[in-house]
């Protein structure tokens, strides 16, 4: 266990991590043992898409806040246009969420986009175009979830820095202002 | 001898100190929001500790977000949700700050995702003609309502077919969500201003009524019934799309931009009625 080395603290919230891993896990179950059970291509498309789109949901827009505290989405404003928001906790909130919580958000993230693309090298051996497209589909999904979050992430970190620029910036400045006025 | 050369040692010191607070009140200026960018590029303009009162909208791929059947399962979360929600350091309304999307119970998402989908549909599908600026329909887009239309009818198109099932299904899907896709394409490089995925979802719920008709003609088979209400549905359809595509392009090639959709909703209704 010492070679992945997951944090020592119980997870926080053990339902969201669940959910956040079911829809992954049924996904991928499903697509994978449905050859067994089901001969029809729209049952296992049907089911296998329904349950990506909710996974995706449940990601971006419950497991996403509740885990790491960030969120990402679109928007158009006034002028007509396209306009990417992210939005994240302020820095005490995030420096106190449960390590082990967004390890295992970000690490379901990026084995599920992996599991999604040898699934898709497989059916391309195979050349069944149609499953081509169920895994086309999951995996676009999975990517935009990763894609989001780690663009989200990265702009939290920006405006930390720059809050924090600031921050000093009117530090001095006050400290500068009161330096005078005792003068 | 001290006129007016010799300056008492008083007022400039004064002067001065007036000249240093004011190059203090004029220095700190706050970081520079980005600017909004020319519409190719995609902004990154961020509100960190600003709760934002604006109802996001879904998101930024070709799929879904909330159906109906997830409403049971979510109620175990919402507990988690408000659980966490309650955790310290989070704004929370006693501090005075606006609610903050990040810590909304589960259940409220799930609403207001439900909500948007239906009023999507209201404003697509009854298109008000007297509308004053089409081009501002479903301006919160998403892409839920295209998913489940598109799904309906391959599904429906697939129980109507008799043989090759799976195949009807598959070449119903990829037909009209990249048909979707293409003809937005069309409209972008014909230099019209539309944003990527409020077309897609524009034409998704467009697709409504055609559903309605196949639904009709999978529980009647009668032919004659078939085509009045496939001509119908497709009339509803095309009139619905039309004021946004139209407004979307310049007037001298509304024809170029509009023809492609009747085009493509043409042909799905041809397969309604062909199959059996």
């Amino acid at each position: 266990m010492e070679r992945i080395q997951p944090p020592v603290e119980n997870y926080a919230n053990p339902k969201t991590c669940f959910f956040h891993v079911l829809f992954k896990a049924a996904a991928l179950a499903f697509y994978i043992l449905s050859a067994l059970f089901f001969n029809s291509f729209v049952i296992i498309f049907v089911v296998t898409v329904l349950l990506a789109a909710l996974d995706f949901w449940v990601v971006k827009n419950v497991s996403g806040r509740i885990l790491v505290g960030l969120r990402w989405w679109n928007e158009i404003n006034e002028q007509g246009e396209s306009v990417w928001k992210f939005e994240c906790l302020d820095q005490e909130s995030l420096a106190r969420m449960n390590k082990k919580d967004s390890w295992l958000f970000w690490w379901t993230l990026y084995i599920t986009a992996v599991a999604w693309i040898f699934l898709g090298i497989f059916s391309l051996i195979r050349f069944q175009a149609d499953y081509l497209l169920v895994v086309g589909v999951c995996l676009s999904l999975s990517v935009a979830n990763i894609v989001g979050f780690t663009k989200c992430r990265k702009d939290a970190k920006k405006q930390f820095q720059q809050f924090a620029a600031q921050t000093i910036a009117t530090r001095f400045s006050s400290t500068l202002q009161s330096a005078f006025s005792v003068v | 001898m001290s006129h007016g050369d010799t300056i008492p040692l008083h007022s400039s010191a004064q002067s001065d100190i007036d000249e240093i607070e004011n190059l203090i009140n004029a220095a700190p200026v706050l970081p520079a929001r980005p600017p909004s960018p020319p519409r190719a590029s995609i902004p990154i303009s961020s509100t960190p500790f600003v709760p934002s009162n604006i109802p996001p909208p879904s998101y930024a791929k070709p799929a879904p977000p909330a159906p109906p059947p997830v409403a049971p399962v979510l109620p175990p979360i919402s507990s988690a949700g408000a659980t966490g929600a309650r955790m310290p350091g989070i704004s929370g309304d006693g501090f005075g700050s606006p609610p903050n999307t990040l810590t909304e119970p589960v259940w409220d998402t799930v609403k207001r995702d439900l909500s948007r989908i239906v009023s999507n549909l209201k404003l697509v599908v009854f298109p008000n003609p007297y509308r004053e600026d089409p081009g501002k329909a479903l301006r919160d887009w998403d892409l839920w309502g295209p998913f489940f239309f598109i799904v309906f009818l391959g599904l429906t198109l697939s129980w109507s077919a008799s043989v090759k099932k799976s195949e009807v299904f598959a070449v119903a899907f990829a037909v009209l969500a990249a048909g979707a896709i293409i003809l937005t394409l069309n409209v972008l490089l014909l230099g019209g201003h539309i944003i990527f995925f409020q077309s897609l979802s524009l034409l998704g719920y467009c697709l409504f009524p055609l559903d309605v008709g196949a639904l009709i003609c999978l529980l009647k088979n009668n032919v004659i019934l078939k085509i009045i209400v496939v001509s119908i549905t497709l009339a509803w359809s095309s009139w619905a799309a039309y004021p946004f595509m139209s407004a979307a392009v310049g007037p001298r090639r509304k024809a170029l931009a509009l023809y492609p959709v009747f085009l493509m909703y043409i042909s799905v209704g041809f397969l309604i009625i062909a199959i059996d």
